[in-house]
């Protein structure tokens, strides 16, 4: 209990983490509950309000904030329906992605043979590939869409947390705790999960949350690209390559998505090194 | 030395044969026949036979991958279907833009980083120090895809300085490099600031300073070499994934180089091609991560005579558990 309270203690006094979680929970919490703060359609277009300038808070909430773009659709709605499924994909792909890197690389430092060998060979030949082209070759055989969006994302991570997980495990594996379970007869798979794993959790936490960022980013660039969320499905990186033609007439149109994809990847950043400074500050 | 680059070339002629086997492959992650994705749904029965049998789709899966791959030995990189040339005509002359492009844009950030970083750690907790750490923060954070099309918007379209897209001349040229500089400049002013920090800690830079050395030379001749070990590692692969096309930038620049003939050539339906650019981009890459493991040798002393003394040491580097592990798992995730 008491060492719980310190832990939340650290944490309330990181500056990165407190600015960090507070930004990613507003914007987490405008997206969900987006229906609740616009009344607007995000894909019904409206051609009687084609490229309005953003309204401010002149109507409060009720009319066009943000502006809309060039098929009368509210700017701030599709930001906010948007960021569901930009914040949703790179959700999914991390924790999968994370969840493949944690069994693959526990089971490679534990073992230490030629499973090891096969994984961790395996994992370098697919970074030799640049990932960013990798992503696209696959996207664009297997065909643009949400699902094939997610599997692209955890096949790009899933290789950066095997190594973390591997190379913590391998200094672990040898620890006085570890040869004790073993004396006391637990079994290999019991030793990794309940022994090595807690113990490497921490640097994947931290991992983790500074991915989330990066994968934002990149499910912006496929969607820009047009090989991620496809219109009229809204996506920050689809709206920023909508407003491109209409960058003289109606800046606001590219400028909305961008800083929110901005305010996003910071927030996360921000927390990723907060929760780094806190838990682990020898990886600073 | 010698025996450090031998096995190091052997381990890369390793990687790329793996690297060969999933670009061969990938045509068939597509759900259906190959052919078809390649043909369209509205071609006929004969043109699917004849297209399968000058393919070689009909001879069975390991056949087609020796005679690819021993096609690719012999500098046979494949035939695109949109150009009806060999691919290899098609790329190399696109790469000397992408060479450009991406050393144009490494100078660039590296400019304005290393100065930058430097300051920022020798006046910590200043003015500077805090535009650095801003520049940072907001420059990794930036999407390039959204900095892009700013940039052509204030310097193309409102201030009429800079052409928005194309490819020649120098004016062209600015841009592109300051978008795809940008986040590496903001990575290595990170890196630079937080390792000068570290490092002016030091009880060897004490010792300089203690021997009356100028304090300028202390952080430029002593700090600044350990300072840029991780710095090396982190510029030379950006400029290997670069190199083998900056994707996002070409496209919003249109920039002629590999990055978008890929892109342009996915949705030309092109395959023999998207498979060469990816073939070369893995190969620029992983050579070019040959020479920044190299380099850092000859830069760092210790790791010459750790690598003469033990053959551990060669495996841990091959597998990349050098010092810099952290940071090359974290930047090749994009992070």
């Amino acid at each position: 209990m008491k060492t719980s309270n310190i832990s939340i203690k650290r944490f309330l006094r990181s500056k990165f983490f407190m600015v960090g979680i507070i930004t990613a929970l507003l914007i987490i919490f405008s997206c969900v509950f987006a229906d609740k703060i616009v009344k607007y359609d995000p894909t019904l277009p409206d051609f009687n309000a084609r490229l309005l300038a953003p309204e401010w808070f002149s109507k409060g909430l009720h009319g066009h904030v943000l502006g809309t773009d060039a098929l009368g659709r509210d700017i701030l709605a599709r930001l906010l329906y948007g960021g569901r499924y930009s914040l949703l994909v790179s959700f999914i792909a991390v924790s999968v992605a994370a969840l493949i890197g944690c069994v693959l690389g526990t089971i490679s430092g534990f073992y230490s043979n030629w499973i090891d060998m096969l994984i961790m060979r395996f994992g370098d030949i697919q970074l030799s590939i640049p990932p960013l082209m990798l992503a696209i070759a696959i996207v664009a055989v297997m065909g643009p869409n949400l699902v094939n969006l997610v599997i692209v994302l955890i096949i790009w991570g899933w290789p950066g947390f095997a190594r973390l997980i591997r190379g913590n495990t391998l200094s672990i594996r040898n620890n006085e705790f570890v040869s004790a379970s073993r004396v006391l007869g637990a079994s290999n798979i019991s030793i990794m999960f309940t022994q090595v794993f807690p113990n490497v959790l921490t640097p994947t936490i931290v991992y983790g949350s500074q991915a989330l960022g990066g994968r934002i980013l990149t499910e912006a660039a496929l969607s820009y690209l047009g090989l991620g969320v496809q219109p009229p499905t809204p996506s920050w990186g689809v709206m920023i390559a909508n407003g491109r033609d209409y960058l003289t007439a109606a800046p606001w149109v590219v400028l909305a998505p961008g800083l929110m994809l901005m305010f996003t990847v910071l927030a996360f950043n921000l927390l990723g090194d907060g929760i780094r400074d806190v838990l682990d500050p020898k990886m600073k | 030395m010698i025996n450090f680059i031998i096995k190091r070339l052997a381990y890369t002629v390793l990687v790329m044969l793996g690297v060969s086997l999933i670009v061969f492959f990938i045509i068939y992650l597509a759900p259906g026949d190959p052919v078809l994705l390649i043909l369209g749904d509205n071609a006929t029965q004969e043109e699917i036979v004849a297209k399968r049998i000058e393919m070689g789709f009909n001879q069975p899966l390991w056949k087609q991958y020796l005679i690819y791959i021993f096609g690719v030995i012999k500098g046979d990189l494949g035939t695109s279907l949109y150009y009806n040339k060999p691919c290899a005509d098609i790329i190399f002359p696109l790469l000397k833009n992408t060479i450009i492009l991406t050393f144009s844009s490494m100078v660039l950030s590296l400019f304005i980083a290393i100065p930058f970083g430097i300051i920022a750690a020798v006046k910590r907790g200043t003015i500077t120090d805090l535009g650095a750490m801003t520049f940072a923060m907001l420059g990794q954070a930036c999407s390039p895809v959204w900095l892009g099309i700013l940039l052509v918007l204030v310097f193309a379209v409102k201030l009429g300085w800079l052409p928005a897209f194309g490819t020649e001349g120098f004016k062209a040229l600015i841009l592109p490099s300051i978008s795809l500089g940008t986040p590496l400049a903001a990575l290595t002013v990170r890196l630079v600031r937080s390792g000068m920090i570290d490092t002016l800690d030091e009880d060897y830079i004490l010792a300089a300073r203690a021997k009356g050395e100028p304090y300028v030379t202390v952080v430029t001749k002593y700090a600044l070499r350990n300072v840029l070990l991780p710095v090396i590692t982190v510029v030379g692969m950006q400029v290997g994934q670069y190199l083998g096309g900056a994707v996002v930038t070409e496209q919003i620049f249109a920039w002629n180089g590999v990055g978008r003939l890929m892109v342009t050539s996915i949705s030309r339906r092109d395959y023999p091609m998207v498979q060469t650019c990816l073939l070369l981009a893995s190969f620029l890459y992983v050579m070019v991560n040959l020479f920044v493991d190299i380099l850092y040798m000859y830069i760092d002393p210790r790791l010459r005579i750790r690598n003469n003394g033990s053959r551990k040491f060669n495996l841990s580097v091959i597998n990349g558990k050098n010092n810099s592990n952290i940071d090359k798992t974290s930047f090749k995730q994009g992070i």
